[in-house]
């Protein structure tokens, strides 16, 4: 069994990183965050632009975005920021149920000086205490890892997809909990993930969630299924869309469904978890880092050069023009399966050892590139 | 013999070349399930990303790549000739 050196929380969970984490509420409250990031050290701000007059689901999924990014392991402790006090304090009482120390502050009656100075003083308190921990040794049965791959090609399906669903497969057997989503590239291989599932709820689950992604494109009269796959996909020489999405599930690993999640629900069982998630890059790893996950692997064929904020994202290609002419944004490059320099079990290896290091400390191209995107998924219009 | 292509399983109808083929070239690949080495030769000209036939496919047959079903065939497609969509069309619609 592996282990990795981690960061472990107040509830039990193992974090990969240590930040404290400065949280706006809303819009408005960006720039307090942004200042604060500026005057401590070893914090990170995570500026949107929502938070007002959301109404519904909507509303409730921006603050369980803004809550599960402070739940996360990978903080050691949060500072959340908002115009008023109400909701601040119910984003920071979400974050204070798993233990860890986490304050709220308004800006309304003191404006953003006095709210800078407060949040600052705050945030230093927790620096200092968060720096005093030490990473310890920890089996891998305590990571959640997603996946998710953008500006895919050929290179994806046949090799840098199966060698993620190599690793997950691994995982999984080492009683870790992995997560893939990206609902709309599913179609194609929907029934194929629908089989996967292993009990009839899970399917049934499932099945509710594409079939109400396929009614909302119905409803825009968008015609996403007749466009796919795209000339580029064709030009490259996928066919068709069974294929491409095919090649995409390859991420999945081969191991059944336990659990099915929607946008940011933490998974409560280990093993392999489907949630429901945009295939947008940038909000898919956010929705994904809110649900808790520590470490992620994103592949990419043509150079998708995402990041996160919380979660470091370990990015693979197996297109070696991509690796030669955007080196700084790879962390591993497994062109040398479709070369027959190593096979499909090596690539796997090396992208294993590659997650325990990351896992461990080292950081991924994007932590070093600041590459934090942060992107909450946003369900419908405001009021 | 050069080695230009994959094959995901065993099971499958199709290889992807890693490789640009040329017409009448005799090459070699490998099944990325087992290692196991196979030969083919390529019928048409075959570009990198592109698949090649491991087996003559039957008008309105299922093609086969990761193992499972990704479309079928419009025409009857003899091993080694490039598959595409001048072949093969979804099943979906």
């Amino acid at each position: 069994m592996s282990t990795f050196m981690g960061y472990e929380r107040e509830n039990g969970r193992v974090g990969t990183r240590n930040h404290v984490l400065i949280i706006p509420l809303d819009d408005l409250s960006n720039s307090v965050t942004q200042a604060v990031e500026n005057n401590i050290y070893g914090t990170r701000a995570i500026p949107h632009p929502y938070g007002r007059l959301q109404f519904g689901r909507d509303l409730d999924l921006t603050f369980k975005t803004l809550a599960g990014m402070g739940r996360n392991p990978n903080i050691a402790s949060a500072v959340v920021v908002g115009i008023e006090d109400q909701w601040t304090q119910e984003i920071a009482d979400k974050i204070a149920e798993t233990g860890k120390s986490v304050e709220a502050i308004s800006i309304e009656g003191s404006g953003d000086l006095k709210t800078i100075e407060k949040a600052s003083r705050a945030a230093r308190s927790m620096v200092k205490e968060a720096s005093g921990k030490n990473r310890k040794e920890f089996d891998v049965s305590n990571l959640v890892v997603s996946t998710k791959c953008g500006e895919s090609d050929t290179t994806s399906g046949l090799a840098s997809n199966p060698t993620v669903g190599v690793v997950f497969d691994r995982l999984v057997d080492e009683g870790a909990t992995v997560i893939f989503g990206e609902t709309s590239e599913l179609t194609g291989a929907e029934s194929y993930v629908a089989r996967n599932c292993s009990t009839p709820e899970l399917k049934a689950k499932f099945q509710k969630i594409f079939d109400d992604y396929q009614t909302d494109i119905i409803k825009e009269k968008a015609d996403l299924l007749g466009s796919q796959p795209t000339k580029g996909n064709i030009k490259g020489g996928l066919s068709t869309i069974e294929e491409k999405a095919f090649g995409n599930i390859q991420k999945m690993g081969t191991k059944p469904i336990k659990g099915v999640l929607e946008y940011a629900e933490e998974p409560v069982v280990k093993g392999l978890n489907y949630m429901n998630t945009s295939s947008a890059a940038a909000e898919a790893v956010t929705l994904f880092s809110a649900a808790g996950a520590v470490v992620h692997l994103f592949t990419t064929g043509q150079g998708n050069i995402v990041g996160n904020p919380i979660e470091p994202v370990i990015k693979i290609t197996a297109n070696p023009k991509t690796y030669n002419s955007m080196k700084e944004h790879f962390d591993l490059d497994v062109s040398g399966l479709l070369n027959f320099e190593y096979d499909l079990k090596e690539a796997g290896n090396r992208l294993y050892n590659t997650m325990l290091k990351t896992a461990s400390g080292t950081l991924t191209a994007n932590e070093i590139l600041k590459h934090y995107e942060f992107a909450i998924t946003k369900l419908y219009i405001s009021a | 013999m050069a080695t230009k292509f994959l094959a995901h399983k065993m099971e499958d109808s199709v290889g992807v070349a890693t490789n640009d083929i040329s017409k009448n070239e005799e090459i070699e690949g490998v099944y990325m399930d087992n290692n196991k080495k196979t030969t083919v030769k390529a019928v048409d000209d075959i570009v990198l990303g592109h698949k090649i036939a491991l087996k003559d496919i039957k008008k309105d047959d299922r093609v086969v790549e990761y193992g499972e079903p990704i479309g079928k065939a419009t025409q009857d497609i003899k091993k080694g000739e490039h598959v595409h969509t001048h072949n093969i069309k979804t099943m979906r619609w």
